[in-house]
Parts: structure tokens; sequence; C-alpha cells
């Protein structure tokens, strides 16, 4: 399938397969997200992938909309194969304090705490692309079985490093913030942090699995992650 | 040094932003409206991306610790030591000297410049605040800035006249935006409401975005949701309501809304200075004529720091209804 380019403003310019969620064409556009990074035409600010599309964003001062689209055309054919994404583990401890709404995740699905936690830790997900906050991935491939509804009133302070569910999908909340997703487990591992560069844990293309951990384990890393830095 | 002695309204440090983090879901930050801060900074002979102070519609009282230049720029009275000072001016403060910035007339943001910037670690190769991932914070009375190294001499006096100052008085004004990328999730007569109505900025507006009230923009069968994608500065979505809300600065990367179109980078402050109540009317111009706006925009910026720095003369010349300013270099005779 052959993307379409379209201007996004004067600033940048939209490569997109149409509206569709498919690990695919997701990976297509990761090899061109990553194939127009590394030409590095001295025009480029970053290119940002998402689902289907991938932004290419360039200084209008150092170049025009169709100059942009010449260099980028023969980039578009490149091979998925031509980027792999890293596997990142990511230690959660499961139900408890860390996660309160893994019973009713087990009950609404007709399962055991267990179970959930064995379904939710086996896959490998893929992290579409990154956004909403920092260094929040967008995951792919949650087993349908442990799927629920949001929380009807969002929890107006969620811990960073909260593993949830929400609908089909399952995430992990980078920094504090409100959220009405339920919530399974807490990783301590900091997913985004200000001091380090790159700043985030996962980056886009990246494969995760969730490594089930006690709570001593889990507060020694924490301990590890957080302690004494900002 | 500089001492905060009362913040009446939301205060940062800004400079031009982070480049390159989209991807990770960091927002760019940086001036709400770049081309005051940028003035502010050129007239105390900064680089125009040094970091300095923005406040939202009131400024705050300060006390310099040590010898300064400074300037602030915006619709705004200005007082040093209780004597009024002209803003848009840069001016020399001394150990000791009190400055007071009071509430802007017009426009949202204003900006203070100090000689050599405001000193900070950067993160993430930028000094802007955006407190909601622990980048930076507001900043509140008992705050003590430390200000980077500079050269003060002859760097105060520099003056900005009124004729090339940005003027944000109007209460309705027009945006220059491209069209797209999502128009297939509109109606042509959606399109056509977009382009011919005037839209109120409405109190729900902060440095994310500015959601605006008017007539609803139609979506077509496609609805007002997408794959989530990326979201370019200036981008106008339209959620289901059909009342457009355009992303500015701290605007999350990602989002699910049709955008109907991307305001062109130039009348970006355009935006940014509208205050609640007040209108905006969309004009649709092409990618090439929003380039170009920006770059004569960037001419212009680079005169008057040319002229700020006396290199550059400025003249007005009334053309009929219209008036233009023109620079010329100074000659030197060495």
């Amino acid at each position: 399938m052959q993307p379409t380019i379209k201007p996004a403003g004067d600033s940048a310019l939209l490569v997109s397969f149409g509206e569709v969620i498919d690990e695919e064409v997701n990976a297509r556009v990761h090899a061109i997200a990553d194939a127009v990074e590394r030409a590095d035409f001295e025009w480029l600010v970053e290119a940002v992938p998402a689902y289907s599309t991938a932004y290419v964003f360039y200084d209008p001062i150092k170049a025009s909309f169709s100059e942009v689209k010449a260099a980028i055309e023969p980039l578009l054919q490149v091979s998925p194969e031509s980027f792999k994404g890293r596997l990142v583990e990511i230690p959660v401890v499961y139900g408890g304090q860390y996660g309160p709404d893994i019973g009713f995740v087990a009950k609404h699905n007709g399962l055991a705490v267990d179970d959930v936690i064995e379904i939710h830790s086996k896959p490998t997900y893929r992290v579409y692309f990154l956004g909403f906050l920092p260094g929040f991935a967008y995951l792919g491939g949650m087993d349908e079985r442990i799927a629920v509804p949001r929380l009807e009133k969002p929890r107006l302070k969620v811990p960073a490093g909260s593993v949830g569910i929400a609908g089909k999908q399952t995430g992990i909340y980078p920094l504090e913030s409100p959220g009405g997703w339920r919530l399974i487990g807490r990783t301590p591992l900091r997913l985004f942090n200000p001091g380090r560069e790159p700043p985030t844990l996962l980056r886009p293309g990246d494969m995760v699995r969730f490594v089930p951990i006690d709570e001593s384990e889990f507060l020694e890393l924490y301990e590890a992650e957080w302690g004494g830095g900002r | 040094m500089i001492e905060l002695l009362n913040v009446p309204s939301l205060l940062t440090v800004q400079d031009s932003g982070r480049r390159g983090y989209r991807k990770l879901g960091v927002p760019v930050s940086g001036f709400m409206d770049d081309y005051s801060a940028r003035i502010a900074n050129y007239l105390v002979g900064n680089p125009g991306n040094a970091p300095l102070l923005e406040f939202l519609l009131a400024g705050p009282t300060l006390r310099f610790n040590a010898s300064c230049v400074f300037a602030v720029a915006g619709d705004v009275e200005v007082r040093l030591n209780g004597t009024p000072v002209e803003p848009w001016m840069s001016h020399w403060a001394k150990r000791g000297d009190i400055l007071e910035v009071g509430a802007l007339k017009s426009g949202l943001y204003g900006y203070i410049a100090f000689a050599g910037g405001i000193k900070c670690e950067p993160l993430l190769g930028s000094c802007s605040a955006y407190p909601k991932a622990g980048l930076g914070r507001p900043l509140k009375a008992g705050d003590i800035l430390n200000l980077g190294y500079a050269v003060l001499t002859r760097k105060d006096g520099r003056y900005l006249p009124p004729g090339l100052r940005p003027d944000y008085s109007a209460k309705e004004k027009t945006v220059r935006v491209v069209l797209g990328p999502n128009l297939d999730h509109f109606t042509g007569e959606g399109i056509g409401t977009f382009l011919s109505e005037a839209y109120t900025v409405t109190p729900e507006s902060d440095r994310m975005g500015y959601r605006l009230d008017g007539k609803a923009i139609e979506h077509s069968e496609k609805g007002a949701g997408i794959v989530t994608d990326a979201i370019p500065t200036g981008s106008v979505q339209v959620p289901a309501n059909g009342k457009p809300i355009v992303m500015l600065r701290d605007a999350q990367t990602t989002g699910g809304y049709a955008k109907i179109a991307v305001v062109a980078t130039a009348d970006l402050p355009i935006v940014a200075q509208s205050r609640p109540g007040e209108r905006l009317r969309f004009e649709a111009v092409s990618v090439d004529e929003a380039r170009e706006l920006l770059i004569r925009r960037e001419k212009t910026l680079r005169a008057i720091k040319g002229f700020l720095d006396g290199k550059m003369r400025a003249y007005r010349i009334r053309t009929g209804e219209e008036e233009l300013i023109a620079f010329t270099k100074v000659e030197r005779r060495d």
C-alpha cells in the first residue's frame, strides 16, 4: 500500500496509510520515521510516528513543503524490517495497594486474580507510539479476556508507574495524574525521567513484556529508580 | 539575581521550547507569543531564544539584587522604584531597585527579558516550564532567579517605536490557516462555516489550547474521531460538538480529534494573544503562502534586531491606506 502525503500546516507534513490500527502498517510507519530521522536532512525537526501515520516536522524557513515531500518520497518504500525496536521487560507488582482494581477485572471476566496476572503478563506488547503524556505508550496486543470498562468516575490521583486496563487496552501511567483506567499493578521503573537522555523508558516501536514481581522486589527496585534522584 | 516579591498570575520561565521530543510524548512548550518574546530579548541584547519571564495578564513585582538591564514587552504599565518607565525599551536597574509590571491593557501574555537571560539548567534542551511533567514549575513570590552573564554597557536605552510593536488590541482578529489534514471528516458546509463565522475565545483556554465558541462545524459521516495521530502546534481540532479548539505550545503530542486546519506559524501569536471574549476569524491560505508569511516575519524580526542593535534605521512610509515600515542599513564611517 502506498501512503499519501499532505501538508499539516506550514511546518509539518503528514504521511498516512489511512486510518487503521494494524501491526504491519505500524511497522512501516516506524521504518519510515526512522529512515527520515537517519537521513539527517538539515530542515528536519523530527518524525513522529503514530498508529498509521508519520508526521514529519520541518523548519519551513529552510525548506518548502514540496522540497520536503520530494526528499522523503524515496524513503517511503523502506522495508519494515529496517527498523527493529528493543524488547523491554517491565517488572510489575500485581494487586494489593498497587493494583486496587485487579479483583474487579477478575470478577468482571469470570476469572481468578492469578489468571488475570498470567493473561496480562504473557503477551509481548507492541509500542505503537508514545503520546498523551510524556512517556505514555500506546500498547497493542492485550488479550481481550481481561478487557474492562473504564471507571465511571476517574481517580483524581493515579501514582506514576500504575499499570491499568481500559477497554481492550493496557498501559502504564508515566506520571502522577488523574485517570479512569482500572489499576491492576504498578512498576517501580520510571517511565519518564526528565534528567535522563532519552527521558523515556520506552521508545516508539519497542516491544514490552510485563514480568510479575513481589512487593519486596518492587520496593528494592523502587528505591534504586526513584530514591535520591529528582 | 532577582527576587520575586509578588506574583499575581501565571509566571513561568520560557524559551523557544523543546525540539525533537514529541515522539516521546513531550510537548514543545516555549513562548506563547514568540514574536513579542524575541523582541524583548533583542531589546536587552540577548539572542532571540534566551530564557525570559512570561506572564499571563498581570506582571510580577520583583527586586534586583544586582545591577541588570531589563525590558518589558507588552501593552502594560511598568514602574521602576515607583516611577513609570516605557515598555518596549531597555532600562538599567541597580541593586535594590523594585520593578512593578502591571496588568496588560491588551493581549494576554507579556514578557520580561534580562540581559544575559535567566540562568537555568536546561531539561531536555530547554528551560521552558512544563510543570505537568516536572519540567520546571510556575514561579511564586519568594523565588530567586539567577541571571546569565552579560556585558551591560550600552544595552539600555534601546527603544522600539510604537509603529513597530505588535498590536493585539482588536476585539476581532483574522488568523491565516492551512486547511487539513483531516478535511475528509468535514462536510463542505462545515468547512464553509469554519471559514465564514467568527469564533469567540472561551475562558477554558490555557497554554495547552484555546477552546472557541461559535456556530458548530459539521462533520462528514466519518465523524469527529480519527485514529490517534500527532498534533502540530496550531492544529484546529473539532470535537463532536462542532466547536473548534486551537492546540498551542503545551498541547499533548497526539490526539484523536479531526483537524480541520493548522494555524500558519506566523499567526500563532495572534491566537495566543486573544483574550476570552475576543473573536477570531479564519482565512485559508496555501502552505506556500503560510511559509511566505513566516519568511517575511523572520525578515522583519531580523530588521528589528538590526534596528535595536543600531545597525539599521527604520522609516515609516504611507502609501494611501497602507502604512509600511522600511529598514535601511546604517552607513558606518570608520
